[in-house]
């Protein structure tokens, strides 16, 4: 009798389990051929904490498109572990309609399929685009995949009452960085007595690569990049003259001048906020989305916002935004084309730039709409400026993650292990490197 | 665990009473009870409801995990066969071996860790009084706080200047202040220390249970014979206690392997790989990478090496039990 409910029992286990794995093996999904309708709500997810003011912009911003056009949408938004629900909803063969998330993501969703290829023709809005914003939205293959719709470049926040207390000017290149970094530390710009102030808050941590991410001020601004190249072709670049400079010189403020807040290779970025909002750190390299929460929690009169300092090169800073992608197997194809084609429309610029807690749009990307008409904060200009004249997007390769992650984790050894050898690790990075792309298709043989 | 209770209870030598209840009833009368019971379906439907939650929410998973750890996971194209590539490439990769060997070591200090301060603790606060079972409760409490809240608070006595908490402290015997996780030399004991602080307390209430399956004569014979306090630990207690021992063992060497929060939270692998563990690597190949097949092995491979571990251990005590 046991036996024989074992075997059953084993049975369904064995059963259920291929009905699963067969429903994940299902053939290709074809865009074209779902059944279209106008009427289908479209659904639109946006890697935001739910809750948040930016979700509350969005969702103000996806309610101004419902009137404008007269198409039913919903947000969701998501934040943790974005992808992997997406991944989720991908493997059910029903992937929401729209989905707003990082320009860094393109390469990936495209190269996974879910993304529908986009005809700028059907995007009317799309010809007073900035040309930096529409090459963004391309792939590897040349073709248009999502269409940025917020842009940002990153700029330097300084806090001005310590740099008023020393008597100092903000720094315009990086020597100036290093003077002011190390008066900042060793000067005791709070005036507290104690030497509990430091030069630069970085989030020096591996989680979803900060470390790289922040470090790409520098090493662009130096003339170096990861990887270098173009269409499939692409070959590491960490071990140039430009990415070694830049390297040291990123090491050597935690290593030499230890003017970089305690715990940085422990940090992601909410400690650092806090490192910097707190009084520990008197600089920070971060993006106009933190303006809102600084104003609120350190006070807009303690900190002022200035372009990167120029490095070796020019003052190149990591520009990033918002895309809407357009995902594959939609049943209200018009419907998701009208979508985009309103979030870069002059009207709805405007409209997204609007409030004070955060905003559906950060930068414009369309070229008619000139956000001091919006904003009378000249600091926006700054960061304006910064995206127009030194934006420097991640390159768009099938998969930008893993090149990220891994020169996270070297650029966070050497802040961790001040013994480590520069050039030796950028070597070993350089051969990971070359593994990663190899393995995505794209190496130059 | 019905074969290390009943150890426990012979290794202890219980009175004979208590093992008749709690062993098995006569033969007759059970037979009796199965008729009455009626139907063989009446245990596998008050089964179902939690079978069907293992069966949706683990075992599925499990085997499409060793489906996905052979092919090329592609959620929406599709996936494709690609036969043992995925295990060449991990088991290839020079980080999962360093993260193999930073689980072993990370689950071996934790492991023995756990088990002498639980083992003192369990001595310290052995007893029936009231006072006890509340400093045994307080002693309890980092087991059931979530791992989450452990971590930021060992973030923060972590703080690696010279007036962080634990720098501080140690400054007053003279120590240099360290840099705890943010140092590739120090991380990995850091972290050990925080699951040692955190893992301690729950050995203690299994070896407290423990303890109190030790004839208390066998501690008086020994006093009379003229052992002192050490060697009743060592001769007395010791012994008594090694079912529950090997249970702890194999329990806390499963935990080891799959050890994962308290790494991503910390450091997330980092600095320089000196915390990257099995579980921590696998997480960025398959859920931040999208490496889902690479992933997969990984995590085939892992089960394999637990299962493993867990048979050798039972082998040896079945071993050990029958010589």
């Amino acid at each position: 009798m046991h036996t024989k409910m074992k075997a059953a029992a084993v049975l369904g286990v064995v059963t259920l389990a291929l009905a699963g794995c067969s429903s994940a093996a299902a053939p290709e999904g074809d865009s074209s051929g779902v059944k279209q309708d106008e009427e289908a709500v479209l659904e639109v997810w946006t890697r935001t904490t739910p809750g948040s003011p930016s979700e509350a912009a969005t969702i103000r911003q996806v309610e101004a498109f419902m009137e404008a056009t007269g198409y039913k949408a919903e947000v969701t938004a998501i934040f943790d572990d974005f992808e992997i629900k997406l991944a989720q909803r991908a493997g059910q063969k029903d992937l929401p309609d729209i989905v707003l998330n990082d320009v860094s993501q393109l390469g990936t969703m495209q190269s996974q399929g879910i993304l529908r290829e986009v005809d700028l023709k059907d995007i009317k809005n799309s010809k007073n685009m900035t040309a930096q914003a529409l090459e963004a939205g391309k792939a590897i293959d040349g073709k248009t995949y999502g269409i940025p719709y917020s842009a940002q470049a990153n700029a330097l926040m300084i806090r001005s009452d310590w740099l008023a207390n020393l008597g100092l000017e903000a720094p315009t290149d990086w020597d100036e960085m290093l003077a002011v970094a190390e008066a900042f530390t060793k000067n005791d710009p709070d005036g507290n007595g104690q030497a509990d102030t430091y030069g630069l808050a970085v989030p020096g941590s591996t989680k979803r690569g900060y470390a790289s991410w922040y470090f790409s001020n520098f090493l662009w601004a130096a003339g170096g990049d990861f990887i270098t190249g173009s269409g499939d072709e692409w070959l590491p670049s960490m071990t140039t003259d430009e990415a070694i400079e830049a390297t040291t010189w990123f090491r050597d403020l935690q290593c030499t001048a230890g003017v970089i807040q305690p715990g940085a290779p422990s940090m992601d970025t909410p400690p650092t906020n806090e490192a910097f909002e707190s009084g520990v750190a008197g600089m920070y390299v971060t993006g106009p989305y933190m303006m809102p929460r600084f104003d609120k929690v350190l006070g807009a009169d303690k900190y002022t916002v200035v372009p990167a300092p120029e490095g070796p090169k020019d003052a190149s800073v990591l520009a990033e935004g918002g895309t809407v992608y357009l995902m594959a197997g939609s049943e209200n194809e018009k419907g998701q084309t009208a979508f985009a084609d309103w979030y870069v429309g002059e009207e709805s610029q405007t409209y997204g730039m609007e409030g004070t807690d955060a905003f559906a749009i950060q930068l414009p990307v369309n070229e008619k709409v000139d956000i001091s008409e919006v904003r009378d904060d000249p600091r926006w200009e700054t960061f304006a400026t910064a995206y127009k004249e030194s934006g420097h997007y991640a390159p768009t390769i099938p998969s930008w993650t893993p090149v990220r992650q891994m020169s996270a984790d070297t650029i966070n050894a050497l802040l961790a292990d001040c013994s480590l050898d520069v050039e030796e690790e950028l070597t070993k990075l350089d051969g990971k490197l070359t593994a990663e792309l190899l393995t995505q298709g794209i190496l130059k043989q | 665990m019905t074969i290390h209770t009943a150890d426990a209870v012979n290794t202890a030598d219980a009175p004979k009473s208590a093992a008749g209840t709690s062993v098995s009833p006569p033969p007759a009368r059970r037979r009796g009870r199965h008729r009455v019971q009626g139907q063989w379906w009446v245990p596998w439907a008050f089964l179902m409801p939690a079978l069907l939650l293992f069966l949706v929410f683990r075992y599925i998973p499990m085997v499409q995990a060793i489906g996905m750890s052979v092919e090329n996971v592609r959620p929406y194209l599709g996936n494709e066969f690609v036969g043992l590539k995925n295990y060449e490439t991990i088991l290839s990769d020079p980080a999962f071996r360093d993260a193999t060997v930073n689980t072993l070591v990370l689950a071996f200090g934790q492991t023995l860790g756990c088990l002498v301060l639980g083992f003192l603790l369990a001595l310290l606060l052995e007893g029936q009084t009231r006072k006890l079972s509340f400093i045994r409760s307080a002693a309890f409490l980092p087991v059931v706080v979530p791992m989450a809240v452990i971590a930021e608070l060992w973030r923060i006595m972590y703080h690696p200047t010279d007036n962080g908490f634990l720098n501080s402290i140690i400054g007053i015997v003279g120590l240099a202040p360290s840099e705890y996780i943010n140092s590739p030399d120090s991380a990995m004991w850091s972290i050990m220390l925080m699951g040692i602080w955190r893992g301690g307390p729950y050995d203690m209430m299994i070896i407290l249970a423990g303890l109190a399956g030790i004839d208390r004569g066998l501690y008086e014979a020994a006093t009379v014979d003229g052992a002192n306090r050490w060697q009743r630990i060592l001769h007395v207690t010791l012994p008594g206690l090694r079912p529950v021992f090997s249970i702890l063992f194999i329990l806390a060497a499963i935990r080891g392997f799959r050890v994962f929060t308290e790494v991503y939270l910390m450091t997330n692998g980092g600095p320089n790989g000196a915390t990257e563990v099995v579980m921590t690597l696998l997480y960025k190949l398959g859920l931040e990478q999208q490496k889902l097949g690479v992933g997969s092995a990984g995590a085939v491979l892992l089960f394999l090496a637990t299962l493993v571990l867990t048979l050798a251990v039972q082998l040896m005590l079945r071993r050990k039990k029958d010589a």
